[in-house]
């Protein structure tokens, strides 16, 4: 049938996937060191051997698919907890995470103590200092802006904050954790440790909502076209054309 | 699509749920040695049909994966530790710690609690208790004909007797400490209990150098509770909520739609 009939509905699918996207930012509006996510649309030539073909074939054939979704990179607003074991990072910096799957990295500075003493996330999972795991001393700990944990004067490990090169593709775990591709971590350089801080989401609420009613408004338009392929020409196929005479 | 109507739902539920706790610290904002909590959310699963850096061809790789996130859940509530302030109310017996400390408590099942709450009385026996009667520790009886009780910030409780010119020492408050007080557990009355989170308890004199506080005379410590931040917090919760709810309208629009197509 009409390649448009296709076309229209793959932008179809690729917006309602859109909309999945947008629902899980704006449901995660409140979640500390969580990254907002953006869609990335792309066209593909229905036949990579379209090449050759005409340039208004090539228009025809070529179809908005949602290829991807990248993280938002950004800084989120800090807010001031008062807990000595909330840290935000002021820079692009992450929190390397032991996990049960590897290791891991997370903005979300929430984090607690083990009955072992050693810091961990609010999942449970233990933050790696320089050297491994961290344990604290008991009593009052210190963080310093470069991750030094201090007690009563005394040292006690320091977080490893790592970042990634510009590009980087970071895959999103749950947990608000991160993977990144293996040996593309290097030590951060640009970020500091706010002790007795979260970093909130990075998710854009003005924005989220622009994306919300862009997805709505072109699902309906590509409703709207798939109706009049449906209907319109259809009819004039099957009905109007036999009667020309 | 289906997706994000159970995700606006999960969005909305964990924004019942901030509100909830924002109406437990705005009912307390006025209770003495009350400290506030948040809720800390974290993201759900990940839906990823294209993996990020997966190869495209033999030569190149996808520069962004396609995931598709299910929604958030509420993580835990951390307790705000931030200090209240400290109002004067002229009764000897009222203590306010400034600094990080608890006061010990013996609660009736013989279990250590801990609180900020420094309101306490002489029970019959003269022994100090807090207003649900749960002796402070370690135990300090007030004599019975004292005229004057006076408590140091370090902690040292010393009544004047009568005929006495100096006032002799009674007993030391002591106050402990937590490596995570964020993770103590509420259980009412103005009560904690350590659990594995928090740590062990570290039992210190008031005034020293480890950060638990010195203790004031006649002062208690006002709820920590934000009054503002609580209110912008509702807004924002509110307001989350109904961006929630308008993805779910989307969504039901869009499947709407569909249905029309079918006509």
């Amino acid at each position: 049938m009409d390649s448009g009939y296709y076309a229209a509905c793959t932008a179809l699918v690729s917006r309602t996937e859109a909309l999945d996207t947008i629902a899980n930012n704006l449901a995660n509006a409140s979640t500390v060191g969580y990254r907002a996510q953006h869609n990335v649309f792309s066209s593909v030539l229905q036949d990579a051997s379209n090449a050759s073909q005409s340039p208004i074939n090539q228009a025809m054939n070529s179809f908005g698919i949602l290829s991807g979704t990248t993280l938002d990179q950004s800084q989120g607003a800090l807010q001031k907890t008062g807990n000595n074991l909330d840290l935000a990072i002021q820079g692009s910096a992450y929190f390397v995470v032991q996990t049960p799957n590897g290791e891991m990295y997370t903005r979300n500075g929430g984090f607690q103590l083990s009955s072992k003493g050693q810091l961990i996330t609010g999942a449970g999972d233990p933050v790696l200092g320089a050297s491994g795991p961290i344990t604290l001393p008991p009593g009052e700990v210190s963080i310093s802006a470069d991750g030094t944990i201090s007690s009563q004067g005394a040292v006690a490990g320091k977080l490893k904050l790592v970042q990634f090169p510009p590009g980087t593709n970071l895959t999103s775990s749950g947990e608000t954790y991160y993977a990144a591709p293996p040996k593309t971590e290097i030590p951060a350089t640009d970020s500091t440790i706010k002790q007795g801080m979260l970093e909130s989401s990075n998710v854009n609420p003005v924005a989220s909502m622009v994306e919300l009613i862009t997805a709505q408004r072109s699902a309906e338009m590509m409703q709207r076209a798939l109706t009049m392929f449906n209907s319109e020409m259809d009819k004039t196929a099957t009905q109007d054309l036999p009667k020309v005479s | 699509m289906f997706h994000a109507l159970y995700t606006a739902a999960s969005g909305m539920t964990a924004q019942q749920i901030n509100l909830d706790n924002i109406a437990n610290n705005l009912a307390n904002a006025s209770t003495s040695g009350f400290q506030s909590r948040r809720v800390q959310f974290s993201d759900l699963l990940y839906q990823s049909e294209i993996m990020p850096g997966a190869a495209a061809t033999q030569q190149t790789t996808v520069a962004a994966g396609l995931q598709i996130g299910l929604g958030t859940r509420p993580g835990n509530t951390e307790i705000i530790q931030t200090q209240g302030d400290l109002s004067s109310t002229g009764n000897p017996l009222d203590f306010a710690i400034q600094g990080s400390g608890f006061f010990q408590v013996m609660l009736p099942n013989s279990q250590i609690g801990y609180t900020r709450a420094g309101s306490f009385q002489p029970n019959q026996q003269g022994i100090l208790v807090t207003a649900n009667g749960d002796q402070l520790q370690p135990a300090i009886t007030i004599p019975a004909n004292a005229t004057n009780i006076t408590v140091g910030s370090d902690g040292t409780v010393s009544a004047t007797l009568p005929g006495q010119t100096n006032a002799s020492t009674v007993g030391t408050i002591q106050l402990a400490m937590f490596a995570n007080p964020g993770g103590l557990n509420s259980v009412g009355n103005n009560i904690y209990l350590p659990t594995l989170a928090s740590g062990d308890a570290v039992v210190g004199t008031p005034g020293g150098s480890d950060g638990s506080g010195s203790i004031q005379q006649g002062m208690l410590e006002q709820a920590n509770v934000n009054i503002v931040d609580e209110f912008v917090n509702m807004i924002l919760a509110q307001r989350s909520y109904e961006s929630n709810s308008r993805v779910v309208k989307a969504a039901d629009e869009m499947l709407q739609g569909l249905n029309q197509l079918a006509q």
